[in-house]
């Protein structure tokens, strides 16, 4: 058996942490690029208030139903999801995190006697520890234990856990549940199998075994046989690094100026080298983007980019920065104004798999591999912005975080505050 | 195993000598040997994952032991007991209230006892959520 924890409308279940007041009212969390609504609470939704919808479209909505909107504070979900993952750590030894909300539970070998009492001690748990609320699914393959999670979501009487393992059951929820929102059929897919006259989950588990790996290809094939009951996705909690790093913001305002914009870019590289060494992983290549606000028409548009490789792959801050910022620098374009741009690690391997060049200056890349584990430590102890190169100019990023939440969880001077009565 | 390499006194790289770890130089030191050692985090967070952090404001307050700027430190895994203080959440604030938890009832007294305006508070089933946590320990300035 497999179990899925999946927090409901995550971002903002966090901000009802310190919130409470904030329970039965209609919240949405902001993008920190465009400003759209990247989180919904389930009474923002019942406004009709849609996934990605950018704000300025639903600012009637918003002001007419007194809606709670929130810019992203990464810090506190972060910070709250992985007391969520601690949490389900008590109850098995192998999670796999999927996302910041979603995490895997391995139950296999171990001695549940009542799943559905499980997975409802799960989400209760999760809710005691951490105030989140989270959906809990059990059953025999990952993909359905994704389903099983969704009808936590749907109908509050399961209290947070459901277990959907006999025949029928499954059955009869697969004949409610649209084949595309299966958890592994993507957009294309969807399309092919509206052709092919597929609705449900349960048509596309119909659907002959020798069609499905000629159409859908072997990862259709799985997804067909995990619907089927027959698990054949692992669990990897192997942990292994992402295979590719963003940082970009919006910003606040339109940069017109070349200074400023390489300013900005410098300042996200140096936050992508933080996350790539904080993976033990070095950049092979990178790319440097920056774009024009697409919402006005009545403006010339643009979108530089450039890629940039690396030689020999490096997790040197002076290397990344600088070339991150020379790329800027070449393809910057004057005479329009810059809303977004951010830098992209586009291919990344282990540390460990580096390959140092013959005709590398073997004694400088020492110098720099200590100024940079230097640069590190200084960061550890005494904050990420304690330091940063001259080229990221006050280091601060041109973002609008008017209605961000404190950092209550991350920050002493955010810790939230109590009176004594 | 590597050949030793001696270093020459005033050669730069003696900067780089560790005193303890896998670079032995001299005595050994006898910090090696303690392994553990006193950590505040582990005593005073017993459960990481639902343990946070509050910071008291408002007037100090000598009977309730707390004073402005305390930080309080919160465990939400612990289930309410008779007499303990926790952080509760009224009317849009949170509050530290006395738990006394009766047969029939839970009730929210003023943890600062001298002023008499706050009412005790009963709790019924239906809004337990009232209490958000469970206060462990109080850490202030002497």
């Amino acid at each position: 058996m497999f179990a899925l924890a999946d927090c409901n409308n995550f971002f903002v279940s966090c901000e009802r942490v310190f919130r409470p007041e904030l329970n039965g009212r209609p919240v949405i969390v902001l993008s920190n690029n465009d400003g759209c609504a990247i989180a919904r609470s389930n009474e923002a939704k019942a406004l009709g208030i849609k996934m990605g919808a950018p704000m300025f479209k639903i600012r009637d909505i918003v002001q007419q139903h007194r809606v709670e909107v929130f810019s992203g504070n990464m810090a506190l979900y972060g910070d709250m999801s992985r007391r969520v993952r601690w949490t389900l750590e008590e109850f098995v030894p192998f999670i796999e995190v999927y996302s910041i909300d979603e995490a895997f539970m391995d139950l296999r070998g171990l001695d549940i006697a009542d799943y559905d009492a499980f997975a409802k001690e799960v989400s209760a748990r999760c809710w005691r520890n951490v105030a989140i609320p989270v959906s809990v699914g059990v059953s025999h393959t990952k993909t359905l234990a994704k389903i099983a999670a969704s009808l936590c979501k749907k109908y509050p009487k399961l209290r947070g856990g459901c277990f959907m393992a006999r025949e029928q059951d499954i059955e009869k929820v697969l004949r409610r549940y649209p084949v595309g929102d299966v958890w592994g059929i993507g957009r294309r897919s969807v399309a092919k199998l509206m052709d092919m006259g597929v609705q449900t989950a349960w048509d596309f588990t119909r659907l002959g075994e020798g069609l499905v790996h000629r159409v859908f290809g072997l990862s259709g094939l799985r997804t067909w046989r995990e619907l089927r009951g027959e698990s054949c996705i692992e669990l990897d909690d192997s942990g292994e690094g992402r295979q590719s790093i963003c940082v970009s913001r919006s910003f606040s305002r339109e940069i017109t100026d070349c200074v400023e914009l390489s300013e900005q870019v410098a300042t996200f590289a140096a936050k992508a080298v933080e996350k790539l060494r904080a993976q033990h992983s070095a950049c092979v290549e990178m790319v440097v983007f920056a774009s024009t606000n697409r919402f006005r028409d009545d403006e010339p548009q643009t979108s530089l980019s450039r890629a940039v490789l690396f030689d020999v792959a490096t997790a040197d801050h002076r290397r990344i920065i600088s070339s991150a910022v020379g790329a800027m620098r070449d393809i910057f374009r004057s005479g329009y104004g810059y809303k977004k741009a951010g830098v992209v690690i586009t291919k990344l391997i282990p540390e460990s798999g580096v390959i140092h060049s013959l005709f590398e200056d073997g004694q400088a890349r020492q110098r720099d591999t200590k100024l940079s584990a230097a640069l590190d430590s200084i960061k550890r102890d005494f904050g990420r912005d304690a330091v940063r190169f001259a080229s990221q100019g006050s280091g601060e990023i041109i973002s609008s975080h008017e209605r961000q939440s404190p950092h209550y969880t991350t920050l002493w001077s955010d810790l939230p505050k109590v009176s004594v009565k | 195993m590597e050949k030793f390499q001696p270093y020459a006194i005033g050669d730069e790289q003696t900067a780089e000598f560790s005193l303890c770890g896998d670079v032995k130089a001299g005595f050994p030191s006898p910090a090696e040997d303690i392994g553990e050692k006193l950590d505040l985090v582990k005593l005073l967070v017993r459960h990481r994952a639902s343990t946070f952090f509050f910071r008291v404001s408002g007037v100090s307050m000598v009977e309730a032991d707390m004073d402005e700027g305390d930080i309080l430190i919160v465990d939400r895994s612990i289930e309410p007991y008779n007499n303990c203080k926790a952080i509760c959440f009224i009317d849009g604030e949170y509050t530290v209230k006395r738990v006394e938890i009766h047969e029939q009832e839970i009730r929210l007294m003023p943890a600062n006892e001298s002023i008499k305006k706050y009412k005790p508070i009963i709790i019924t089933p239906d809004n337990t959520l009232v209490i958000w946590g469970v206060v462990t320990y109080i850490i202030k300035r002497a």
